[in-house]
């Protein structure tokens, strides 16, 4: 086998022309600085910025602007809507990342189901996954609301109660969950069923000859082996979770009052709704914080070899 | 024993089914929504029989929903051949190799993963209208990369490493240049798996809602902008709503359909080597 260098001789020998053997060396800057300089472009400088706006008294109203020092931050640790939106935060992150892993391990196992059609069945529980976030928050709208909706008709035909699901403190933010879950707990199911399928049947099978019941196979044998995916999956839904937006905004629009707002919607509240950039800025220093903090914790916490 | 056998089989269809059937009744609702009459559609209690009628749609493309339509199409195009133009050859340096600035890179694409699109946009908003930007494709375009650019690099670089270095150093020394070595060997052996990274962030960009609702204008609103303006203070028109949303989910389910394979293959693979 020729080295590195050989090649490179030989083929800048065939290439002929200069111009060709000097973008044959320099190759991979080529190819991956555009995208590196397009993302710095669009994602680091405005984080730069954020970081440094949240430092200032900036306001789209009358655009004058100077540094504050730690005002922003001040003002946000003492303000009464602060810690009941970082409850939200935490409420809506946890409960929709733990809720859909479980259950969405529960769907991966029963898609193992050997029988004709399972790929069809399969298939179709996909189609959640691929519906756009916008069409679930209006349909999910549509589903609970109190008069039309079809959730409190079918209590009503089961003589339950039936509360009006989108004007209730308490229930804000179990619907948000509910119609993030008909979403999350098929992706969780897709990506965990992947992961599934690769654990070894001889290692089951040797548990099994060794008298342990299906269930203990499958908590000491399958989950441990399914370790490095269960974090992925947990990891990439805690993530999913400070994102959600529109699941929130159109569903509940963060109501009533400030029941169901999480940080994020505040952010967009804030900035874009009532213009104060400078203090928007200082939340999302905030959220990134927490965000890392989750992170570094799950990394800390959770087992990530099999 | 084979009784428990068959028993435990017909409990786990039984509970496939019952799933089916609670991921189906929004999609039920969607279908026969969209074909009520309108006054039906805003019925309560609800009514679930009703003459069908194209009403809704005739309302909703009446203001101006084709036009979404019309800006939806553009934007993932856009969206979706410029991320793939700078990410698929990065997700191949990144695969390969080592240039300057490797470990910087691959730090960076978690980061940019974990921060929430908030963040970004507030700056980007006020840069825009600086640049006058705001409710252009290219704006739109740029923006929608802080999110899909990562995710391709990060995806293709991972198929980008199933192919085997071998064939590449082989046509090298046929004399191929890298260039030649990556069009002609490399690329087509990822192709399937490039293909399914297109169809993925494809279906993201058309799927997106809050860069729009943010950065967009009059003239550049997507559809999945445009369908809330259906949505009222009381909510009372459900019906064009449900047309607006059946128009949103049927292109992106047939697209699925025809590569079924290679988008599932596509979903697993990003999660398990990413």
């Amino acid at each position: 086998m020729a080295t590195e260098a050989e090649l490179d001789v030989r083929a800048r020998r065939k290439s002929g022309t200069h111009v060709h053997a000097y973008a044959d060396r320099y190759f991979m800057i080529l190819a991956s600085w555009p995208a590196l300089i397009a993302m710095l472009a669009v994602t680091a400088v405005p984080f730069v910025v954020t970081i440094g706006m949240g430092f200032t008294n900036y306001n789209l109203v009358a655009p004058r602007w100077h540094f504050i020092g730690f005002e922003n931050f001040v003002e946000l640790f003492h303000s009464p809507q602060t810690w009941p939106i970082i409850f939200n935060t935490f409420y809506i992150v946890i409960g929709l990342t733990v809720l859909s892993t479980a259950l969405g391990l529960l769907l991966a196992v029963l898609m193992k189901t050997a029988f004709r059609g399972i790929r069809v069945v399969r298939t179709l529980y996909m189609l959640p996954v691929l519906t756009a976030g916008i069409v679930v928050a209006i349909t999910w709208r549509a589903m609970f609301n109190d008069e039309s909706g079809w959730i409190n008709y079918f209590l009503g035909l089961l003589h339950l109660p039936q509360p009006t699901w989108l004007g209730s403190p308490n229930l804000a933010i179990p619907v948000v969950l509910i119609s993030t879950l008909w979403t999350a707990i098929p992706f969780q199911a897709v990506l965990l069923f992947a992961g599934l399928i690769t654990v070894p049947r001889e290692l089951q099978q040797a548990a099994e000859v060794d008298g342990a019941s299906p269930f203990r196979v499958f908590w000491h044998v399958t989950l441990v082996h399914m370790r490095p995916v269960l974090f992925i999956v947990i990891l990439l839904r805690l993530i999913e979770g400070f994102r959600l937006f529109e699941q929130i905004q159109v569903l509940t629009t963060g109501g009533p009052g400030i029941a169901s707002t999480p940080l994020g919607l505040q952010i967009y509240n804030t900035g874009l709704l009532y213009q104060r950039l400078g203090y928007a800025a200082a939340m999302g220093v905030v959220l990134v914080l927490l965000v890392a903090i989750t992170v570094g914790v799950t990394f800390l916490v959770l087992p990530r070899r099999s | 024993m084979r009784r428990r056998r068959s028993g435990i089989l017909a409990l786990r269809i039984l509970l496939l089914l019952i799933g089916l059937v609670l991921i189906g009744i929004p999609f039920l609702w969607i279908v026969l929504t969209a074909f009520k009459q309108p006054v039906v559609a805003d019925a309560s209690p609800p009514v679930f029989i009703s003459p069908l009628t194209l009403d809704n749609f005739r309302t909703l493309f009446q203001d101006g929903y084709a036009h979404s339509l019309l800006n939806s199409v553009i934007i993932t195009t856009l969206a979706t051949g410029s991320t793939l133009l700078f990410g698929i050859p990065a997700g191949y340096a990144f695969a390969r190799g080592k240039f300057r600035g490797r470990g910087f890179f691959g730090a960076f694409l978690l980061f940019s993963r974990m921060v929430p699109p908030v963040i970004y946009i507030v700056p980007l908003f006020l840069f825009f209208h600086l640049l006058n930007l705001i409710g252009s494709f290219t704006g739109l375009t740029l923006a929608y990369l802080t999110g899909l650019l990562p995710f391709t690099v990060w995806m293709s670089a991972s198929y980008f490493q199933g192919v085997p270095v071998e064939l590449e150093e082989a046509a090298r020394v046929d004399g191929c240049n890298r260039f030649k070595a990556f069009f002609r060997i490399v690329l087509p052996l990822a192709l399937p798996g490039v293909v399914s990274v297109g169809l993925l962030i494809g279906i993201a960009a058309w799927s997106e809602y809050f860069i729009p609702l943010i950065l967009g204008g009059f003239s550049t609103e997507p559809a999945t902008v445009g369908i809330v303006d259906f949505v009222g203070v009381d909510g009372s028109s459900w019906g064009p709503m449900a047309a607006g949303a059946l128009c949103l989910i049927v292109p992106v389910f047939l697209a699925t359909l025809l590569a079924q394979r290679s988008l599932l293959d596509g979903l697993t693979a990003g999660a398990l080597k990413g």
